[in-house]
């Protein structure tokens, strides 16, 4: 490609009264005894050797530092591509080319070599655009691709897994969930570096799975643990389409989770990996508190783990034997019954000691603290009470406004009509 | 049968607007036509009919209260947000427990506002001073406030600028009322829905009946001429576009039903029950209008298929399997509804084809259960 480069600067160096009179071109370009004067082709430092051999010259960074990663980073001198911005058949002085850079015929008229005005700016745009290429670029993510933080991986979707065989992902999106770099001592290669993903993909209608990739490069990891995650699938129930059965505690390692279920328009109330999850799940309103240790992979094992041991209402009603009812606020607490096993227990054959609390009996007999509530700072300060007798007096005046607007259309008393508002003069 | 409303208020001395209706007609026009308001202010009293045993038991069973619909999430309710369900384990015992409260608890909410003939106006004067003439320009008010009076046998009086002290007539009492013991979602003023026919006209075409009746029933008393204003043009409107199943299961059913029977009005509402199926609402609306206006022929039969139909359960869907007690006690109302027809219907031919198609679909019905049967090999169900 440079070498190509090379011949056709050749041409363009020569004068051009040698190319309009059609002089053919002698083979040696270096015979100075046949040409005039006028500056011709010579070898100088810049077609010696082709642009990324100079390039490396002046960046410089010895085999031992590139493995360290030396020379990565935001301080280095960026390559640039020389050819970006000039086209072929244009230059310095710019010239029409018919086959080159117009076409041959145009319209009926054959077109001719021919000089064209100059462009007196072509120089100052190629250095503009040379000098924009040198800066490193953060990449700017749009809030929609923008995962949980910056331009970070964990939070991003990469799309489906991809199809095996005939069957395709069809409705499903994974997240990444986590994408580290580990490094390793071996003995033969040293240190050596490998990248870890763990991604969570789901069909938002109860499949899920999560997965753990581990590649050289970072978009390897992905696709290693995308995959892998389709291969390892789990359904789950879903009750009303929006949250889980029951409240329950999981634990994995020293992470512990309490989860608890909620009503429609709660949201989800959770660490943003458990987020993530129920989104690729199909949960919509969840409160999970996680507690202990931080640790992500135990977070979503233990998360996944509590999901897997959910008992349906069904499957409840037939553990304790008796009649799974359910009451709504909304519904003016109507005993709705939910779930009702084969045979019911009479009171008589149930055991004293049995918890009959739902949510105890849910929780494997755990009780979650609940903290009392002590007064906010300002509520014991000596000044709060007469602050309260003071605001009482317009405390209601928000309504009042609402309400005088609904009667009348605007803010206005038994004294608007008497007294009217004088219209200012503008000076 | 309509009435021209006419209302002299007293000017009230103090606030600012004073308005004076003299024989104003107040007239709801929908596009093309108008709806006229009636109320209960003729001779005949339909308290003692609305409370009867029997016309009760009528309109409660006309109502056909289906639980999901009695227990709706309401948009107008306390709670600002919704709340997780909780959960019980219960026993058979503990669980009819709860089925019954809920019953009484339905029961509640579908007590139906009373029907009265409106009040007449107060005008008893307990003393006149003219010695007082001159003393103010203003009205003086005043009111009992003690704590435990109930608001109707509050004493509550007003002595006038020529001196006369008189009591108060029934709008200034329920205003004094609510300044001093306020319900809660009752305005002193009228709210602009019930004044601004443009208003009451745009909530009835979007067919917000419910809210129209509970706010009337929030706002005004049973026996205020307003709320049977009110009432009437909605349950006239409801009535026009045969939107009853919107207040099916609500408390207003019943009051509506009444309004209609009580103004010989019940074609539609028939031609409805028939089309789809409901032949012994049907049968139980006839003895409701021969319990109101006793004006059907043989009616005292009536009572006898009226014992038969009240014990069997409220039908909320059609009937997929019929036993041999439904099928004979379907034909006898046939036959019940056959008569009234033929004697009293003023849409006639709109009600006998609506019959004809109810007794083809039977037909199959019929058929469809016996042929059911005869598979299962005469299992009875």
């Amino acid at each position: 490609m440079a070498s190509k480069l090379l011949a056709i600067r050749n041409i363009g160096y020569k004068p051009l009264s040698l190319l309009v009179k059609q002089i053919p071109i002698q083979p040696v370009p270096y015979n100075l005894k046949l040409l005039s004067t006028t500056p011709v082709v010579s070898v100088n430092f810049f077609n010696k050797l082709p642009a990324d051999k100079l390039w490396k010259s002046v960046t410089s960074v010895s085999n031992a530092g590139a493995k360290k990663g030396r020379g990565k980073g935001a301080g280095r001198i960026r390559i640039r591509d020389l050819n970006r911005g000039q086209i072929i058949g244009v230059g310095k002085i710019n010239m029409l080319w018919p086959g080159l850079s117009a076409p041959v015929i145009r319209g009926r008229e054959l077109l001719k070599q021919q000089r064209l005005p100059d462009d007196p700016e072509r120089i100052e745009k190629l250095i503009k655009l040379r000098d924009s290429m040198t800066k490193f670029r953060r990449l700017k993510l749009s809030p929609i691709e923008r995962g949980w933080s910056g331009s970070r991986m964990p939070g991003r979707s990469i799309g489906p897994p991809d199809p095996v065989g005939e069957d395709e992902f069809t409705g499903f999106d994974t997240k990444v969930l986590q994408l580290r770099s580990l490094l390793i001592m071996k003995g033969s290669l040293g240190r050596t570096r490998n990248y870890q993903a763990m991604v969570v993909t789901g069909n938002g209608q109860g499949l899920a799975g999560f997965g753990f990739g581990r590649a050289k490069e970072a978009p390897a990891a992905l696709r290693k643990a995308k995959n892998r995650a389709g291969q390892k699938l789990m359904h789950f129930e879903i009750y009303n389409g929006n949250t889980v059965f029951h409240d329950f505690y999981t634990a994995f390692g020293r992470t512990k989770i309490f989860v608890q279920m909620k009503n429609e328009g709660y949201g989800l109330n959770c660490h943003r990996a458990i987020r993530e999850i129920c989104r690729a799940i199909g949960i919509k309103d969840l409160r999970a508190k996680v507690e202990g240790s931080n640790n992500l992979q135990h977070i979503v094992k233990a998360f996944f783990i509590g999901l897997l041991q959910q008992r349906t209402h069904q499957q409840l009603a037939e553990e304790k034997k008796l009649h799974l009812v359910e009451y709504r606020a909304e519904n003016e607490r109507y005993p709705k019954v939910v779930a009702s096993p084969s045979e019911v227990r009479t009171k008589e054959q149930i055991p004293q000691t049995e918890t009959l609390d739902f949510n105890q009996y849910v929780m494997n007999d755990k009780v979650i603290l609940r903290k009392k509530k002590f007064p906010r700072f300002y509520e014991t300060m000596p000044h709060y009470d007469i602050y309260l007798k003071k605001y009482e007096r317009y405390r209601n005046h928000e309504k009042i406004r609402l309400n005088l607007k609904m009667e009348y259309g605007e803010i206005k008393s038994f004294l608007t009509d008497k007294y009217p508002e004088e219209k200012t003069q503008d000076a | 049968m309509f009435l021209i409303f006419r209302k002299i208020s007293q000017s009230n001395v103090k606030h600012v607007v004073a308005k004076n209706y003299e024989n104003q007609v107040f007239i709801l026009s929908s596009r093309k036509l108008s709806i006229v308001p009636s109320v209960y202010d003729g001779e005949k009293d339909p308290a003692p009919k609305f409370f009867s045993t029997n016309v009760q038991v009528l309109l409660k069973r006309l109502t056909r209260p289906d639980f999901a619909k009695v227990f709706r999430k309401r948009k107008n309710h306390d709670m600002p947000i919704l709340r997780t369900p909780t959960y019980k384990f219960l026993t058979n015992e503990e669980l009819e427990a709860e089925i019954v409260k809920a019953n009484n608890k339905a029961e509640k909410l579908l007590q139906m506002p009373p029907v009265v003939k409106t009040n007449q106006p107060i005008n008893d004067v307990l003393s006149e001073d003219p010695a007082l003439v001159g003393y103010d320009t203003a009205k003086y008010l005043f009111t009992d406030i003690t704590f435990g009076v109930a608001n109707e046998h509050r004493i509550i009086v007003e002595r006038d600028p020529d001196g006369i002290l008189r009591s108060c007539d029934y709008d200034l009492r329920k205003r004094l009322n609510q300044v001093y013991f306020p319900i809660q979602g009752r305005k002193i003023r009228e709210p602009q829905m019930f004044t601004d026919t443009e208003k009451l006209n745009s909530l009835l075409e979007r067919q917000e009946y419910e809210f129209i009746l509970d706010r009337a029933c929030l706002q005004y008393e049973p026996d205020e001429f307003s709320y049977q204003k009110v009432t009437s043009i909605t349950y006239q409107h409801v009535d026009m576009n045969t939107n009853y199943s919107l207040l099916r299961s609500t408390r207003h059913f019943g009051p509506m039903t009444f309004y209609l029977t009580w103004h010989s009005n019940i074609d539609n509402l028939m031609l409805e029950l028939l089309q789809s199926g409901a032949i012994r609402e049907a049968v139980l609306l006839v003895a409701l209008r021969h319990e109101i206006l006793t004006d059907i022929t043989n009616g005292d039969k009536l009572q006898a298929i009226v014992q038969q139909i009240l014990p069997t359960p409220v039908q909320l869907t059609k009937p997929e399997c019929l036993t041999e007690e439904d099928i004979q006690l379907d034909n006898k109302c046939v036959e019940c509804i056959e008569k009234y027809v033929l004697t009293n219907s003023a849409m006639k031919s709109q009600h006998e084809l609506a019959l004809q198609g109810f007794r083809e679909y039977y037909q199959h019905l019929i058929e469809l259960s016996r042929g059911l049967q005869i598979a299962h090999g005469k299992a009875s169900n």
